[in-house]
């Protein structure tokens, strides 16, 4: 199986509300700059993959049809991804094993959410079981708030530490223009924001955000005809265990802990900490981004409040986390998975602009979604 | 499918359940365009400025691919190009004058339908910015305009840039044999019953035909007590379309005694105030239920604290 490169990336300056735009159109804007990075037109992709979120997020079910004259894609095999919160990267996984497994040289991935169309909370509640418990569900965020709450006395998950999350992503999102969400906030502010799932309080939520963000893949042995700086996916996997499973325990995230182990292997990743210059990981809440320090092996399971209160996964620190801003910065839930991945290449190539860590050449990016249950990591480089 | 042996399926009514959700869709300029000016009775289409195609609706997108369109207004005559029946309505496709593709709308009025047949636009007489204030087409009279070439179009008023709808889903869903007997039980005996993993011996609530751990077939079913430890919880303040119960209000994890699975609920009894600091896993609590049960986890109210904080 060949290695798989990433020749192009973009995105849509992600906002709280797209107004001018339909979802054709904001996934149209993300391909295109994709393309334009890659250097390609539309005739020179074989196959696209559209992620899209949960249908009910945006009313339009099949939405990879309504897409396909928008992408100019008439003619050629589309497919739709779909996988919660980690859409985007399922997309760009099912991209990666096209090329991977040589039925295609270049693939086309777009992943968006328009999620100013909906009533997100009321959709997400439509993703339970009928039977039991849709009735009582608090969305992601109920379940979420409880068992952060559960993690605050085994493993020290402070609200306090959550909330240097909160103020570290946001200092990052301002250096990112794809961001929409600007303001400077300290613990203090955090902490004070009105509760609305405690422990999750407002500010420790990401912003409802329309947004889209496209790569194109193709082979190793391609990669050098269309740009001078590929990213290489060296490793990728997502996981998925069953929400109701017994002894589920939600203080580690277990796939997330299992897609590790069989990415670090594959891509000679023995000590996380150390290796990588950067990570990317897809925080639905702060508490989530404490909780993946230990599931991906940043420090050991406990250390993420210590972690954070270091100062190392801020930018200058040893292990930037969230040079983007993460999704405090914005969070267009089905491209999110996506975004984190295009920022990852974008890292390693040196091309992240005023977000830029310095010398970055090896980077994770990281997915989940659902009820916690799938979980994804990649692991991209330079070389 | 595998049964217990100690299992007698169940033909349970299914499940009525509605989603109902408010949108607010963005309908895109060409579109937003198109749907405003139906009030002024007119139908906008575009032109592509590279292969010279006229669609209708207006596009943000040719179907060539290329982006650079201008508007332009069409004519409201055309020719029926194909239609079809259904009870409460006709629907045809209307190749409208000096257009490169079909029209997909009603056909309107209790009329005779031909291919071939001329049509003509009607409108409604109270316009409200929506697809039909074009009611549809009809039979076109002795006056109409026939052979109008798309026209330089101006705008009127400004394109819609969101339309608020509503979906409505309805569904029957079908119980099953495990789903069934869980409902049973607790509606006639007030009892909840998990199934055992036959190789773990986890017990499974609800219960279900495999283990998701071992992906083993289950086996026996087992009593579940009602009462149980509190797992997680968090303090709902969100108000969302839909929700039960109006907030504040405590959303609970539960881990009933005998399961090994979690169910979902919410706890009462415990002042919202306090229960930061006070309310914490790990304590037990009992399901208060309902003085008359249907089947469903809904039987139970709510759960409370067995030593309350």
């Amino acid at each position: 199986m060949s290695r798989v490169a990433i020749i192009g990336v973009g995105q849509t300056h992600h906002q709280r509300r797209r107004a001018d735009v339909n979802v054709p159109g904001l996934v149209r804007e993300a391909a295109q700059r994709a393309l334009a990075d890659a250097k390609l037109e539309m005739s020179d992709i074989d196959s696209v993959v559209v992620a899209s979120g949960p249908v009910l997020f945006a009313a339009v079910n099949q939405p990879e049809k309504w897409v396909v004259d928008a992408l100019g894609a008439r003619g050629k095999p589309v497919v739709r991804i779909t996988s919660g919160g980690g859409t985007g990267f399922a997309g760009a996984l099912g991209g990666y094993y096209q090329v991977a497994g040589g039925q295609a040289d270049r693939v086309l991935v777009v992943a968006y959410d328009k999620l100013s169309e909906g009533a997100l909370q009321a959709s997400i509640s439509s993703l339970y079981d009928p039977f039991w418990g849709r009735e009582f569900a608090v969305g992601i965020m109920g379940f979420s708030a409880a068992y952060w709450r559960a993690r605050m006395d085994k493993l020290g998950h402070t609200e306090e530490a959550a909330a240097r999350v909160v103020v570290k992503n946001l200092s990052n999102a301002r250096m990112n223009p794809y961001a929409h969400v600007r303001k400077t906030v300290t613990v203090d502010d955090v902490l004070k924001s009105a509760p609305l799932a405690w422990p999750i309080k407002l500010l420790d939520v990401p912003p409802i955000s329309d947004g889209a963000a496209a790569v194109v893949l193709t082979r190793e042995d391609l990669a050098a005809q269309h740009t001078n700086t590929p990213a290489f996916i060296r490793g990728i996997a997502y996981c998925a265990e069953a929400d109701n499973a017994p002894q589920r325990s939600m203080l580690m995230s277990e796939p997330l802990a299992h897609a590790a182990r069989v990415v670090y292997r594959a891509s000679g990743i023995t000590n996380p900490r150390r290796q990588f210059d950067v990570v990317e990981l897809q925080e639905p809440y702060s508490c989530f981004e404490l909780s993946y320090y230990e599931s991906l092996g940043l420090c050991p399971p406990g250390g993420a409040a210590e972690l954070i209160a270091s100062g190392a996964t801020e930018m200058g620190g040893d292990i930037p986390v969230n040079p983007s801003g993460g999704c405090q910065g914005a969070n267009p839930i089905g491209a999110a998975g996506l975004i984190r991945l295009v920022e990852a290449a974008m890292q390693v190539t040196g091309r992240a602009g005023e977000h830029q860590v310095p010398g970055a050449r090896l980077a994770a990016a990281q997915t989940g979604g659902g009820w916690a249950n799938l979980r994804g990591l990649a692991v991209v480089s330079a070389d | 499918m595998h049964l217990a042996p100690d299992t007698v399926p169940l033909d349970l009514p299914p499940l009525q359940s509605t989603i109902a959700l408010p949108y607010r869709l963005t309908p895109g300029k060409a579109t937003g365009t198109f749907l405003a000016e139906l009030a002024a009775r007119r139908i906008v289409g575009t032109r592509c400025l590279r292969c010279q195609r006229v669609e209708v609706p207006a596009q943000d997108v040719c179907s060539c691919g290329h982006a650079e369109l201008e508007f332009v207004a069409v004519s409201t005559v055309g020719t029926l190009q194909s239609y079809t029946r259904m009870p409460d309505k006709t629907l045809g496709l209307i190749r409208l004058d000096g257009c490169d593709c079909d029209l997909l709308h009603r056909l309107h009025g209790d009329h005779e339908w031909a291919v071939g047949q001329r049509l003509q636009a009607c409108w409604s007489d109270s316009p409200q910015a929506q697809a039909l204030d074009l009611l549809g087409f009809e039979p076109a009279g002795q006056g109409a305009m026939a052979g109008l070439a798309p026209a330089a179009f101006e705008a009127s008023r400004e394109p819609l840039d969101s339309m608020a709808t509503e979906l409505k889903l309805h569904y029957q869903h079908a119980a099953g044999p495990y789903y069934g007997r869980l409902f049973d039980e607790m509606r006639t005996s007030g009892r909840i019953m998990g199934i055992r993993c036959s190789h773990c011996q986890s017990t499974l609530l609800p219960p279900r035909e495999l283990c998701d751990v071992c992906y083993e077939r289950t086996g026996t079913w087992a009593d579940v007590a009602d009462t149980g430890v509190l797992q997680a919880f968090s303090i709902i303040h969100l108000k969302f379309i839909g929700q039960r119960r109006d907030p504040p209000y405590v959303y609970a994890e539960v881990m009933l005694d005998g399961a090994s699975t979690k169910i979902i609920h919410m706890l009462d009894g415990v002042d919202i105030e306090a229960a930061p600091a006070r309310l914490k896993p790990g304590m037990r609590v009992k399901a208060v239920w309902k003085a008359e049960r249907k089947g469903s986890l809904d039987d139970i109210s709510h759960f409370e604290l067995i030593d309350p904080i």
